[in-house]
């Protein structure tokens, strides 16, 4: 994976890029950890028991990660997500966690 | 204003990051280092060990909301209820804008959101809340000590601490200089001499450990505490200060104990006991200033405290044995047995026999001596009573009475109960009181003597030439006997047989008409110098060492055979 390719996937690798201190290795080494985050399968979780104060606190730690990698694509799904369960909204979340999935292994394929 | 950490040119100061996601943590990481020394921890307990181990280290804490064991708000709140780890500024991490608001309330100096924001922008958050939490605690008033303007045993040692971290490799000594007997000070001269002292003590400290590596402490009223690059020497400090009550025409002795190159994985507390362990060795000893720690004196202390915890026990198990010295009467063709002195010997279980000079000292400045005499009174009245009855021998056995001993208004009735209960006269106890007793205050000492005379004990001066007692006081003193201090022997046998001083104390004797008893006594030689000198009773180990009762019982048997 290369910096082009995340350009291309969507990500504001200038951004990503900042916070890693100008550090590509670093930053795509973090990358490749993000995607492993255990707070994916979490939400996933907290979804299927509808535990909304679960998904909740997933969801703020993923999308906490997911901004300061600048993985947009994946990180607006999250967002969008998390400010719905803010107020614990009782709706269908998954349509929000499949799109977010879907650009995960579009991510991971580039790897 | 000048900062402490101003003084660490080449230091970094350190910050914890507390998050649970990876990723923040080494972007985090990864950003501070070249400016700070970071360490990291994945939740909120780990985060709470940490901060308990570097309080005196820890420059900020970053500090993620959402993370398990212990939440970023609980632990906001656990720091601010704890007055070692409040200084400490704390940001908090979190990507809630609703949250920031809550965490300054509770104590948060600031908040960094998530996504991070550009690094220049962290770095500059985090500078700024250090900086002002250093400034915080610069004119925070328990810093410094109101008196003498130096700092407060815990602002000491967190500098002491941190300037540990800066600096790993320095050769560090810990100092702890003690005013003797400071309070006297205070009760002859007044608070304001007193006061007076401990400013000047704490500018001439200044003036020699002021550089920018030392640092000051005033830990208690008379005790100062300082930190500084390892030197060989210390005495030249030592004599600076030992003038400073010139002025006032009042000599002061100042002693230090030095902890030299200390051991830095102690922490900054044992380091300055260790300190004043050396300090504290000297206490008593007016020539030396400076003391310096060796391992053999925490082992003395220790040792020590273990004497002093195990006294009730071995005093309830009879641990305790009191042997008997035979004095012997040399007026005679031959010399007579004529009574005893009892002395006291610990029969430790594990330690074998304890010297009474190891635990005698102890108990005196504990003040279970009192206790230890009393049985030692019982036991030898026991002994008396019991070789009155299965011997029919009566041989009067002295024991010794402390000062403080003659203070306590009960003590006529305690030995004469202890004569009472155990079948025994008054005049088979003989109590030997050390001249120095009756030197300070003696109107009431001597008061104290003459009723236990007119009780019918008989009163043996011990020591007698080491107290500087007055010959005009003497010749009123209630006694019975003249004990020489041990040191004349000594000094008279050394030195070309010089033996004038004890012919006067015999003299003296004589003029008071009372006996004069040798002790200490080694050699014939030594014995028939004193008989020709008119000395009346010799004890030592010329004819006996001090034995147990058994032994003693068999030569009072011998005599009364003979």
């Amino acid at each position: 994976m290369t910096i082009d390719d995340l350009k291309a996937f969507g990500a504001d690798t200038d951004d990503g890029l900042k916070r890693c201190m100008g550090n590509e290795a670093f930053y795509l080494k973090l990358i490749g950890k993000a995607l492993e985050d255990k707070s994916f399968a979490d939400l996933q979780d907290a979804l299927g028991r509808n535990d909304l104060n679960a998904a909740f606190e997933a969801a703020h730690s993923l999308k906490g990660v997911l901004g300061n990698l600048a993985l947009t694509p994946i990180y607006t799904p999250v967002y969008e997500m998390m400010e719905l369960l803010r107020n614990r909204n009782d709706i269908d979340y998954q349509p929000y966690m499949d799109r977010a999935l879907e650009k995960k292994a579009e991510l991971e394929a580039l790897i | 204003m000048r900062r402490f950490t101003d003084t660490l040119e080449d230091g970094k100061r350190q910050v914890l990051v507390a998050d649970d996601e990876l990723i923040n943590r080494e972007i985090l990481a990864n950003i501070l280092a070249d400016e700070y020394d970071v360490i990291l921890a994945e939740d909120g307990e780990i985060a709470y060990e940490l901060i308990k181990q570097n309080r005196n280290t820890l420059s900020l804490i970053l500090l993620d909301l959402i993370m398990p064991k212990i939440k970023g708000l609980d632990l906001l709140k656990m720091l601010s209820g704890d007055n070692e780890l409040k200084g400490i500024p704390v940001i908090v991490l979190t990507s809630d804008q609703d949250s920031e608001v809550t965490s300054l309330q509770s104590g948060a100096f600031d908040f960094i959101p998530k996504p991070y924001p550009q690094p220049d922008v962290i770095k500059a958050r985090i500078s700024r809340s250090i900086e002002l939490a250093e400034g915080r605690q610069i004119i925070s008033a328990t810093e410094k000590d109101g008196l003498t303007g130096l700092y407060t045993l815990e602002y000491f040692y967190r500098y002491c601490s941190q300037y540990d971290k800066f600096f790993p490799a320095a050769e560090m000594d810990a100092i702890c200089f003690d005013v003797n007997h400071f309070h006297v000070l205070n009760e002859r001269f007044g608070i304001e001499v007193g006061s007076e002292i401990l400013k000047r003590i704490a500018t001439r400290l200044t003036e020699v450990f002021g550089g920018q590596k030392s640092f000051i402490c005033r830990k208690t009223a008379d005790t100062f505490l300082v930190y500084c690059p390892h030197q060989d020497d210390h005495s030249s400090v030592a004599d600076q200060i030992a003038n400073i009550g010139d002025d006032f025409q009042i000599g002061i002795k100042i002693r230090a104990g030095v902890y030299s190159c200390c051991d830095k994985k102690l922490d900054i507390h044992s380091r300055f006991d260790r300190a004043k362990i050396a300090a504290d060795k000297i206490r008593n000893n007016y020539s030396v200033f400076v003391n310096y720690f060796d391992e053999a004196l925490i082992d003395a202390e220790l040792f020590a405290e273990q004497l002093v915890d195990e006294f009730p026990k071995a005093l309830e198990s009879r641990q305790f044995q009191v042997y008997f010295q035979p004095k012997y009467d040399i007026r005679g063709d031959r010399p007579v047995l004529s009574s005893a002195e009892a002395l006291v010997r610990w029969v430790h279980p594990d330690l074998g026999m304890i010297s009474p000079g190891a635990f005698i000292p102890l108990f005196e400045e504990d003040g279970l001596i009192s206790k230890l005499d009393e049985y030692v009174w019982r036991s030898v009245a026991e002994h008396i009573s019991g070789w009155k009855k299965r011997l029919g021998i009566s041989v009067p056995v002295s024991v010794n009475i402390s000062r403080a001993e003659l203070y306590d208004p009960a003590l006529v009735d305690t030995l004469e109960s202890i004569a009472r209960d155990n079948g025994i006269t008054t005049s088979d106890l003989v109590l030997e009181i050390t001249e120095s007793a009756y030197v300070s205050d003696s109107n009431q000492i001597v008061d104290r003597v003459k009723t236990l005379r007119d009780h019918g004990f008989f009163i043996e001066m011990d020591d007698f030439g080491s107290g500087y007692s007055s010959l005009n006081m003497i010749s009123e003193l209630p006694i019975d006997a003249l004990k020489l201090d041990m040191k004349f022997i000594r000094t008279a046998f050394d030195k070309q047989n010089d033996t004038r001083m004890i012919s006067i104390v015999i003299d003296i004797a004589d003029y008071l008409g009372v006996p004069v008893i040798a002790e200490g006594v080694e050699t014939e030689e030594q014995c028939l110098a004193l008989k020709k000198l008119g000395c009346a009773i010799i004890q030592g180990y010329y004819f006996s060492r001090p034995v147990p009762a058994d032994d003693f019982e068999k030569l009072m048997i011998d005599k009364k055979t003979v």
